[in-house]
This record gives C-alpha cells, sequence and structure tokens, in this order.
C-alpha cells in the first residue's frame, strides 16, 4: 500500500461542517489556523447560497499554540452569539488545538447559559478520519439536543443524509418534498437542510429516511433514545429510484403508494424523453465514469446504467459510508470496475483506460476530464466552478429531465475543433 | 524560462481568462473574511514550477481542501499528494513515512523537483523533517526542498516567501556556477506567471546591452530556477528575502521595482513609483548603474521616451482636463502621462493598518499629496469616507471617472458617474517601460466611451453602509474576522463590535 494519497476526500472538519451549515441558523467556528478557516469559507463560498454563508474562525495564532487558545475561542463564541444571533453556535475543533489537548466541550460547558445559541462543540482533527466521520458524527451529536414531545402526536418523516451545499440540493430538497407530499407524506425535519428548532424536533417524525444511506449514526441514535425505526433508501436519480423512494418511504410506513400519481410521474417523464429521442437514443450505450459519494453515486450509475443505457465503465466512490460494503456486494453491478477512495492517481489512471467520454463528477476532476477530452457534468461534492439558481432539482422525477439536458448539452455544446483528433 | 521564449506566450491574452479571474474578485478573501494558510502559499511556489512536485506532508484535509487556490479560484491545485497522517503517526512521529512519501512521489510522479510542505500537524508533533528530507534525497534522483513557513518571518505572503526561500537555500544556492557575465534575472510573483508583462521592459534592457539570463514566473522549470545564480543581478517586483539571500550567498545583486527605500532615503515624492514615463526612466538608469551600462542606456531611455510622449500627445486628446478619483497607491506618474486631472484622492487605511504603523500611513498621505501638488492636481483628499460622503464629494467636484474594480462600480454607476477597473491593466500590463502609459491611455478612453449602466440589478440588494461592497451579512463576517485576529484582542471588545461597524474596514476603491 502506498505511503502517500492524493484524496479525493476532505478531513474531519469538513464532513461535520458540511452537516452544521446545514442548519439554516447556525453558525460554525473553526478553531484552527488560517488555511482551515480559509478552505471552509471557500467551499461554502463558491456555490450557489452565497448569502447564507456562516462560517467564523476563533482566529487562532501561532502564539496560541503555546499559550492555548481558548480564551480566543470563547470571545468568537460571544461575537457569534451576539452579533449574529445565531439559534446554534457549531464549534469544530482542528488539528492544531486537538493536538494541544484543547477542551472545546469543557468551553460548552463552560459556557452553557452565557450564551443565548447552544453551543455544539466537537473536536474534528484533521488526523482524526475522513469528511464522512465527520459528517455522521456531527448528525449524532444533534441527538442530545432533540427532544420529544409526548403529548403532541409522531407524524411525518425526516430525511437524513440532506447535504445542503451540494450542487442543485435546495432543487433536490424541493422535489424530494414535493413527491412526498404527493403521497400524503409530509415532511418533519431535514438533517441537515432545516431550522435548529426543526433538527430538534425530529423525534416527532414516525421514521428516518437516510438518503443513500449517510446518518446512520444519527438514526442509530434516534432509534435507541426515541423509538424512532428508521430505513435507509437509494438517492432518488431517475424513474426507477423515484418510485422506489416513495413506495420503500411508503411501504415503511404500511402505506401503498397511489399508483395513479406514479402513473402520472412516468407519462411526464415519457414526454421528456419523447422531445429529444433522437439524442436518447444517441447516449445509448455511451461510455462514461462516476466518481462521487457513495450516498449518491452507486445510485447515480445505476440510473445512467439501466435507464439511459450508458455504459459506466468506472465508479470512483470519492468518499464512503455505513453503507458502502454493502453496496460493493450487490448482485447486480451497474459499473464495469469500481474503485473505493482510490489515490487520484491511480483514479486518474483508470479513467484514462476507461476510455470514457462523459465523466460525473465534480470540480475536481475538471482537469483530468480537459486531459482527456471527456466532458464533465457535475454533480458531485464538491462543486465550485458551476451555480444552480434556478433550483431545478437532479433528483426525482422532475430531476430526470434537468439531468439529461445537462448530459446531451454536455455533449451538443462541446466545439469540435477544440478537441484534437 | 528563456527570453527568446517571450513571444511564444500568447495565452494569457484570451479575454475569457481576465473575466474567469474577475469573477472571484468579489470573494471576501485575501485579509477581508478570510486568509489563506502557508500551504497555498507554497502550493503556488510549486504550481509554478512546472516540473516541480509539492508533497504535503499531513492529513488528508490539508491535500484536499488546499487545491481551492485562493490566488486563483478559476484553476484548483492539481496534484497534491498527500503523507496521510493519522492518530498513530501524530503520537509515535511521521519521519519515516515522509521519507518514504518522497521516495514514493518521485517514482509515480517523475518530478524535477519535490517541494516537502509542512502542516499545523506535522509543525506542532516535531517531526525532523530537514532529517527525513536529507535522508530521502540520497534515494531519489532529483532535488527535494521543505518549507515550514519559519524561514522568513513575517514577509508575506509567507507560504509564497518561505517556498522561495527554501527552494534559494536549499537547490539554488551552491558552489559551482557558471556565470552570464552582464545579465539580470526578472522576477514577478509566483501567483501571476506573466512574463509579457516584462516583454518591453526586457527589451529596452537588452537595447542597453543588459542581457536577460531568466524571466520568472511564466512556463519556469527547475533547470530555470538553478540558473537563476547565474545572473549578476536579480530585479523582483517587491522584497523577496530569497533573493536577498542570493545576494548573501552568491553574490547575485537584488532591486526591487517597488518600495518606499528609495523615497525614504530622500522623501523626495517623485521616488514613490517606478511606473510611467518619469518612473521608468528613473528605474531604467538605476539599473544602468547598477549593471555599469550608463552610456547605453541614456540613448536608449531618450529615444523611447521621445516616441512614447508623442504617442501619448495625440492619444490622450480627449482625456485633457477629464476629472478622475483616484485611490491613493495607484501611480500617479501615470495618471499625469495620459493628461487627466486628478480631483479627489481617496485613502483608505483601515487594510493597511494590519501590516503598517501609523506613522508609515500618514507618511504615505503626505507623500502622495505632495507629488499631486507637484505634479499639478490639486484633489481633495477623502479619508475612509463613508459612501455617501463620497458621492457627495464627486458630485461636487463634477469627477467623470472614478477608478474603481468592477464589483463596487454599479455603486458609482446608479448615480450616474463612470468607472474604470484597472484590475486587468494592473495584472497584466503594469511595469517599468513607457507603452503602460498608452495602453492606460487607452484604458480610460474606453471607460469614458461605455454605455452608462442606469439600472444595475445589484441595486436591488442591500449592501453595507459601511463596507459598501459587502453585503451586511457578509460586512459582520468581515469585521468579526478582522476582530478575532487583532492583534489588540481582548475578551470582550466584542461589545464595542456594532460600533465599529463602518469604521474599521472599507475595501470600497482598493
Amino acid at each position: 500500500m502506498s505511503t502517500i494519497y492524493d484524496p479525493l476526500f476532505d478531513c474531519k472538519m469538513v464532513g461535520a461542517l458540511r452537516a452544521m451549515h446545514g442548519i439554516n441558523d447556525c453558525i460554525s467556528i473553526i478553531h484552527g489556523r488560517n488555511g482551515c478557516h480559509c478552505g471552509a469559507l471557500l467551499l461554502q463560498t463558491l456555490g450557489s447560497e452565497q448569502n447564507s454563508v456562516r462560517v467564523l474562525t476563533s482566529g487562532l495564532k501561532a502564539s496560541d499554540e503555546v499559550y492555548s487558545g481558548e480564551e480566543r475561542l470563547s470571545s468568537a463564541i460571544r461575537l457569534a452569539d451576539q452579533v449574529f444571533e445565531p439559534k446554534a453556535i457549531a464549534v469544530l475543533n482542528c488539528s492544531a488545538p486537538v493536538i494541544m489537548g484543547e477542551d472545546v466541550e469543557g468551553l460548552e460547558l463552560l459556557l452553557e447559559g452565557e450564551t443565548r445559541s447552544e453551543l455544539v462543540a466537537m473536536d474534528v482533527g484533521g488526523p482524526e478520519g475522513p469528511a464522512w466521520i465527520g459528517y455522521e458524527e456531527a448528525l449524532t451529536k444533534l441527538v442530545s439536543r432533540m427532544r420529544l414531545n409526548e403529548d403532541v402526536p409522531r407524524g411525518g418523516i425526516n430525511l437524513l443524509g440532506f447535504k445542503a451545499d451540494d450542487l442543485c440540493s435546495r432543487g433536490d430538497l424541493n422535489e424530494m418534498k414535493r413527491i412526498l407530499r404527493d403521497q400524503g407524506l409530509p415532511l418533519n425535519s431535514v438533517l441537515c437542510g432545516s431550522s435548529f428548532e426543526e433538527v430538534k424536533k425530529a423525534p416527532q417524525a414516525e421514521l428516518n429516511v437516510l438518503l443513500g444511506g449517510d446518518g446512520l449514526d444519527c438514526a442509530k441514535a434516534m432509534e435507541e433514545e426515541f423509538d424512532l425505526p428508521y430505513i435507509s433508501v437509494p438517492y432518488p436519480y431517475g424513474l426507477k429510484k423515484s418510485v422506489q423512494f416513495v413506495e420503500m418511504i411508503g411501504g415503511a410506513l404500511g402505506r401503498e403508494a397511489d399508483p395513479q400519481i406514479l402513473e402520472m410521474e412516468r407519462e411526464r417523464v415519457k414526454r421528456t424523453v419523447e422531445r429529444a429521442h433522437m439524442f436518447f437514443q444517441g447516449i445509448y450505450s455511451m461510455p462514461v465514469a462516476v466518481v462521487g459519494e457513495s450516498g449518491r453515486a452507486f445510485d447515480l450509475a445505476e440510473f445512467l446504467s439501466s435507464e439511459l443505457g450508458m455504459d459506466v465503465k468506472l465508479l470512483a466512490i470519492s468518499s464512503s459510508n455505513f453503507a458502502t460494503p454493502e453496496k460493493m456486494t450487490a448482485k447486480e453491478a451497474h459499473y464495469q470496475k469500481l474503485m473505493i477512495e482510490p489515490d487520484r492517481w491511480d483514479m486518474n489512471r483508470a479513467l484514462e483506460a476507461s476510455g470514457a467520454a462523459l465523466i460525473f463528477g465534480s470540480s475536481f476532476e475538471k482537469r483530468i476530464a480537459s486531459e482527456l477530452q471527456a466532458s464533465l457534468v457535475r454533480v458531485s461534492y464538491p462543486v465550485i466552478d458551476e451555480i444552480s439558481l434556478s433550483d431545478l432539482p437532479f433528483a426525482g422525477f422532475s430531476g430526470i429531465a434537468h439531468l439529461c439536458e445537462k448530459i446531451i448539452n454536455s455533449i451538443l455544446t462541446r466545439n469540435k475543433d477544440e478537441v484534437k483528433a | 524560462m528563456n527570453p527568446e521564449e517571450l513571444d511564444l506566450i500568447s495565452r494569457d491574452e484570451a479575454p475569457i481568462l481576465d473575466t474567469m479571474r474577475r469573477i472571484y474578485s468579489a470573494v471576501p478573501v485575501h485579509h477581508l473574511a478570510a486568509i489563506h494558510g502557508k500551504i497555498v502559499g507554497a502550493l503556488a511556489v510549486a504550481d509554478a514550477i512546472v516540473d516541480a512536485l509539492p508533497l504535503i506532508h499531513g492529513p488528508v484535509g490539508c491535500a484536499f481542501q488546499r487545491k481551492l487556490n485562493p490566488f486563483n479560484l478559476s484553476s484548483t491545485f492539481y496534484d497534491t499528494p498527500c503523507t496521510n497522517l493519522n492518530n498513530v503517526d501524530v503520537v509515535y512521529g511521521a519521519e519515516e513515512k515522509l521519507c518514504k512519501g518522497v521516495v514514493e512521489a518521485y517514482e509515480r510522479y517523475s518530478p524535477r523537483l519535490i517541494i516537502v510542505i509542512t502542516t499545523c500537524t506535522t509543525d506542532l508533533i516535531g517531526d525532523d523533517i530537514e532529517a527525513a528530507v536529507e535522508k530521502a534525497m540520497e534515494m531519489v534522483g532529483c532535488p527535494v526542498v521543505y518549507s515550514t513557513g519559519d524561514f522568513v518571518g513575517r514577509s508575506r505572503p509567507v507560504g509564497i516567501q518561505d517556498a522561495l526561500y527554501a527552494v534559494a537555500d536549499q537547490m539554488i544556492c551552491r558552489n559551482e556556477v557558471e556565470k552570464n557575465e552582464g545579465s539580470v534575472n526578472l522576477i514577478n510573483s509566483p501567483t501571476q506567471r506573466n512574463a509579457l508583462k516584462f516583454q518591453e521592459m526586457a527589451r529596452l534592457l537588452t537595447q542597453m546591452e543588459i542581457k536577460i539570463n531568466k524571466i520568472c514566473f511564466d512556463h519556469t522549470t527547475t533547470e530555470d530556477m538553478m540558473d537563476l545564480a547565474r545572473a549578476d543581478l536579480n530585479i523582483t517586483g517587491y522584497r523577496m528575502p530569497w533573493a536577498e539571500l542570493m545576494k548573501e550567498k552568491m553574490n547575485v545583486d537584488y532591486c526591487k521595482i517597488t518600495g518606499w527605500d528609495r523615497y525614504n532615503k530622500k522623501k523626495d515624492p517623485e521616488l514613490i513609483s517606478p511606473y510611467g514615463i518619469a518612473g521608468s526612466c528613473r528605474f531604467l538608469e538605476e539599473i544602468a548603474r547598477i549593471m555599469g551600462r550608463e552610456g547605453e542606456a541614456e540613448p536608449v531611455i531618450k529615444k523611447n521616451r521621445t516616441a512614447t510622449e508623442a504617442r501619448l500627445e495625440a492619444a490622450s486628446k480627449e482625456l485633457k482636463g477629464v476629472k478622475v478619483a483616484v485611490p491613493v497607491g495607484f501611480s500617479l506618474n501615470l495618471l499625469k502621462d495620459i493628461g487627466v486631472d486628478v480631483a479627489a484622492l481617496v485613502y483608505r487605511t483601515q487594510t493597511l493598518s494590519h501590516g503598517l504603523t501609523e506613522r508609515a500611513v500618514r507618511e504615505i498621505e503626505r507623500a502622495n499629496l505632495s507629488l499631486a501638488e507637484l505634479y499639478g492636481f490639486h484633489p481633495e483628499l477623502l479619508v475612509n469616507p463613508t459612501p455617501d460622503e463620497e458621492l457627495k464629494t464627486f458630485r461636487k467636484l463634477q469627477v467623470d471617472l472614478v477608478m474603481a474594480p468592477a464589483k463596487i462600480a454599479h455603486f458609482y454607476n446608479r448615480e450616474g458617474i463612470r468607472t474604470v477597473d484597472v484590475g486587468d491593466f494592473t495584472q497584466k500590463k503594469l511595469n517599468v517601460g513607457f507603452l503602460p502609459s498608452i495602453e492606460l491611455c487607452r484604458v480610460f478612453r474606453e471607460a469614458l466611451g461605455k454605455a452608462k449602466v442606469r439600472s444595475p440589478l445589484l441595486d436591488l440588494m442591500e449592501f453595507d453602509g459601511g463596507i459598501s461592497n459587502l453585503t451586511p451579512h457578509w460586512a459582520k463576517t468581515a469585521l468579526s474576522f478582522h476582530h478575532l485576529r487583532s492583534k489588540n484582542f481582548r475578551d470582550g471588545y466584542y461589545y464595542h463590535f456594532q460600533g465599529l461597524a463602518g469604521v474599521e474596514l472599507n475595501e470600497h476603491n482598493i
């Protein structure tokens, strides 16, 4: 095994940040050096929600590494509380202060009652693990803030594993809400894509629904604490997965999905395909590669393969989750080659060998796509060079048209003269 | 790169590249709401040396997240292998891992130079980087240097300065060097990588019989870096500790294009700027003196000066008397060359206070006012004005054109005042030479000829009253950032925070 590694995934801090930043009235304080704060801020800023970036630094300096930065951090917490008036403050303790032994959880207790916002502090040092562990731990950390009101009947479902900084996430969430609402299945809370108050009320739901397997630790903790069952559903890319999404959730709640509504959705998709059927015929069998997180990429690859008829030469999972081992051993593989959290250098060689004409990936695949003269459809985190203001989804029945127009346009709009023979 | 390759460069001329740079210009990094760390600076150096490879000695986040390049957000750092440190390494040390990593990096990527970049984690656990690198070097066929951020004190940007210093100290400075007598190196920032900017200067120096040894950074290789030691003189844009080191160790003389040293010696305001006709003549004469080519330089400078003045005479006719509002910091020499009237000088001192003393801030003000008077301008000085104060003054003075970046142009445009953005000019053209004055003339004429923007959509938004290029939320974020990083940080200062809004920081016009 190699010593060096050019990773496709980030550290624990960014995973935790992605979870906490999804709470729309929570501010995150990066207790670390400049670089960690700058990177975290940029990841949230270079997208389509520039009016809602809530990332502060504690201002940790080199001298604090000798004398402790806890005072500086406590001041940052007070400042965040007073100036931004958030409902929650997430304190993310990065590599340097973790090694220094900064006691952020102690600080959380110390400041309890002093701040109007609730503090959620956690150690997220780089050497402690990957982003997806940080994401899982952050969601789990929220369980202790949740309250079940026994006097109010349970109702609705929670979506776990939602990531508000994914490209088109707002559209995806709207679409998921719509198709669930059409089936009489209201949402209770989204982790994390709700207010802090809504997160706290998550135990009032009837069911926790894990998107692509993300949020399992949190679901287990909620099951234990609040006796709330959970199921894992596919991320609803395409027709089949969208139907599955509805049917599995309905099934878990003992309700049958309304076949008439599903038929209407099918009819709508059919009309979409009809409008550009010649191009749908044209992309059939096309060699493609998918690079993305486990909670999304397996389902995307299946949609591309099973519904669009594309030839998925390579599926590279950039970041795992607890469901990855199960998905790896699925009976029917919708890809030729699978790589789990590969080194970027190895993945690039595999992409070269795959002959993929189209890569579904993140902004970080821009250069390899360009080198291979393949088109790049940005669907995976992080997307920092494309925005989405129209709120069109990738997910659900409505997402099919958007995804397909992106795929087809990524080929049609190429300037042949720019592609060398 | 070699000077004869200059004509081959055309890629930086594509307008889309300017646009790609500009679209990120409103993102408030670079001391506004965030500062990139040293790793990014060191990566910028590794990226500027085309056959070099960075090796980040740290955990995965330091490699993944740092792919974002705050110096050029449209282009990420591509290869960023790391030693993938985990908790076990933190306890037991990772020197052996680093040594193995260097060897693997060499075998996998075949670079001509490996730059090891340490991180907070490895700095704190106290790995002996030097020893690990020395051991690894015995097993690879290329130089390996390491940058820890500790070589250059507080010279900024620390990551860039430190990595360059490391390259100079650990690789360039050596005993046996075949000199290229009578030659100079022209060196810009590794983040700019635009040798075209030096094209005219290189031509003038060549006419003065001064040879060009190397131009950095643009397609620069490890071999080019090694060859820097062959020159007699390094000409750099600003202070670079690595060039000082080369002077000390290799006797390669060193001259900065910008810098207040010249002014400080005589307190002569004309010495502030090395640009424009007057500044360029002085700087070229200074280089000629250092290189012993005064006799050759004189006719070259005279001929070029005369020709430029003749061209400007015709080109700047329609700019005569145009009233301009100018940020302090922009070269008044150039504005004199193109014939505009500097009606207002806007001085933003808030961001300066992080790197300069109060005395220096006042000295800059005094020197610029003296220079303005010397050139026959009689500007009204506005120190940290609010947007309303600024507009009121501009209307009173009947300002025709405000020098402002695109990101805040809408603020003036909606009031019917035209703006000129000199960002691209500064990035790509501004240097010692005679052509920049002519180019600036074109930029101003174009700005005056543009259709007026009457109802920018940006006006639908609320911007902060104090920091008018940011929304109120971002302004609070920026103020928080500055407050929390303040040298005078004290617990409890935040109580005065709201009162500071609007005076702590204002990026308007900078």
